[in-house]
């Protein structure tokens, strides 16, 4: 019994790996209902992009972007800018105005290249946790210092604390991402 | 994790480098572990903790699947639950070096001291007469694989509203299940060897060991 343990539990290891992408794509599936409502999150943005998908790049204080360095921008789909809120109490960047999007990865690179560079993204590729992003508009985490260990570009989906990397990240009508620095 | 000196190694490649490093570091501790003198519980200890460690970090391409879990559990069994928290606290901090120290460190070492007291508490559940049973230390590892993601998954606590706290441990699942799973290997595998030179080095095997010194 105790000898068909060794080779049985080595095939349910292999088995469990590679059926884990698919477990998790229904998991994250799962997840993504529990993001609340996408309503609230499109506050401050320009109501023509009400039912419709958007992100935000926020920067921090100490490493403004030199393009969106008061208010928040807001860009359209075509490329087009609509205005600039000065009311949201950050500076940055939204662009928004996009529909049928289901890749958070892909929604982002195609609505960052909207921008014509001034927010184009950069990030690595590791094989277990996909793509980590680590430049965003020209800010690398590596350039933001202070009282801290480290800071990174964090994700969020409607108003909340992403529970999957961007990779990961199944997007809904009228969905609203948003990326901001954090620290640790 | 590994950056070959001009030669770009591929996951795949990596994975198998470790792996011989893994066998290299393995074979001469098994040879060191069985000739040590009985009755030096210590030294096993150093020994399983340095193969905990490094088990861990060169496993570290395959997501969740470690040796430290069974091995805590084992040395819970085996060592007692104080000598285990001590254990698992030392190996999370060790190899978290490599991997990557922070607040998760706490949790990790938190997390394996349950394990290692877990072990300690069903030490006679898990023997078999004079051998170990392996499906019930496999069973125990199964499970222990879920509880200490979850009790790790804690330190999300810190980034993360309350409210999100069971969507964030539903998106874990998969990867709670890999770590089960890969306990369950370690166990069918590693628990035998490692159960007869623990029992060695026991400190209960050194007073049977001493009157017969004595007698020749």
């Amino acid at each position: 019994m105790s000898d068909l343990i060794k080779p049985a539990s080595i095939i349910l290891l292999v088995i469990v790996v590679v059926s884990v992408p698919f477990l998790q794509d229904s998991v994250n599936d799962e997840a993504a209902k529990f993001v609340s409502d996408s309503e609230s999150s499109h506050d401050g943005l320009p109501t023509q992009w009400d039912g419709k998908q958007a992100i935000c790049i926020f920067f921090p204080e100490s490493n403004t972007h030199p393009e969106f360095s008061t208010g928040v921008t807001m860009i359209d789909s075509d490329g087009e800018t609509i205005g600039v809120n000065d009311a949201l109490n950050s500076t940055g960047a939204c662009v928004g105005g996009f529909e049928g999007h289901e890749q958070g990865m892909d929604f982002m690179m195609d609505a960052t290249r909207v921008a014509g560079g001034l927010l184009s993204v950069g990030y690595t590729m590791d094989p277990n946790w996909g793509p980590f992003v680590h430049t965003i508009g020209g800010l690398n985490v590596d350039e933001v210092q202070g009282d801290f260990s480290g800071a990174y570009w964090s994700l969020s989906h409607n108003g909340e604390y992403s529970m999957v990397g961007i990779g990961d990240l199944i997007m809904s009508q009228g969905d609203v991402i948003s990326w901001e620095i954090a620290t640790w | 994790m590994l950056d070959a000196h001009a030669v770009v190694l591929s996951p795949i490649e990596a994975l198998f480098l470790n792996l011989s490093l893994l066998c290299i570091v393995a074979w001469p501790m098994w040879i060191a572990g069985k000739s040590l003198r009985p009755g030096n519980d210590l030294a096993m200890l150093a020994l399983l903790a340095l193969f905990a460690t490094s088990g861990r970090i060169l496993l570290d391409p395959l997501p969740n699947i470690q040796p430290v879990t069974v091995v805590v559990l084992l040395v819970g069994a085996h060592y007692g639950a104080s000598r285990s928290v001590a254990f698992a606290s030392v190996v999370a901090i060790s190899s978290n070096l490599v991997l990557g120290h922070g607040i998760w460190t706490l949790y990790q070492a938190l997390a394996w001291s349950l394990v290692g007291i877990t072990g300690s508490s069903l030490s006679r559940i898990f023997r078999n007469g004079n051998a170990i049973s392996i499906r019930r230390v496999g069973a125990v590892a199964f499970v222990a694989g879920f509880a200490f993601d979850w009790v790790v998954s804690i330190s999300a606590l810190h980034s993360i509203p309350l409210e999100s706290f069971p969507v964030y441990l539903m998106v874990g699942l998969p990867f709670d299940l890999v770590h089960a799973t890969g306990n369950l290997v370690f166990a069918a595998w590693l628990s035998g060897p490692l159960s007869e030179i623990m029992t060695r080095q026991s400190p209960q095997s050194k007073a049977v060991v001493e009157p017969v010194k004595n007698a020749s």
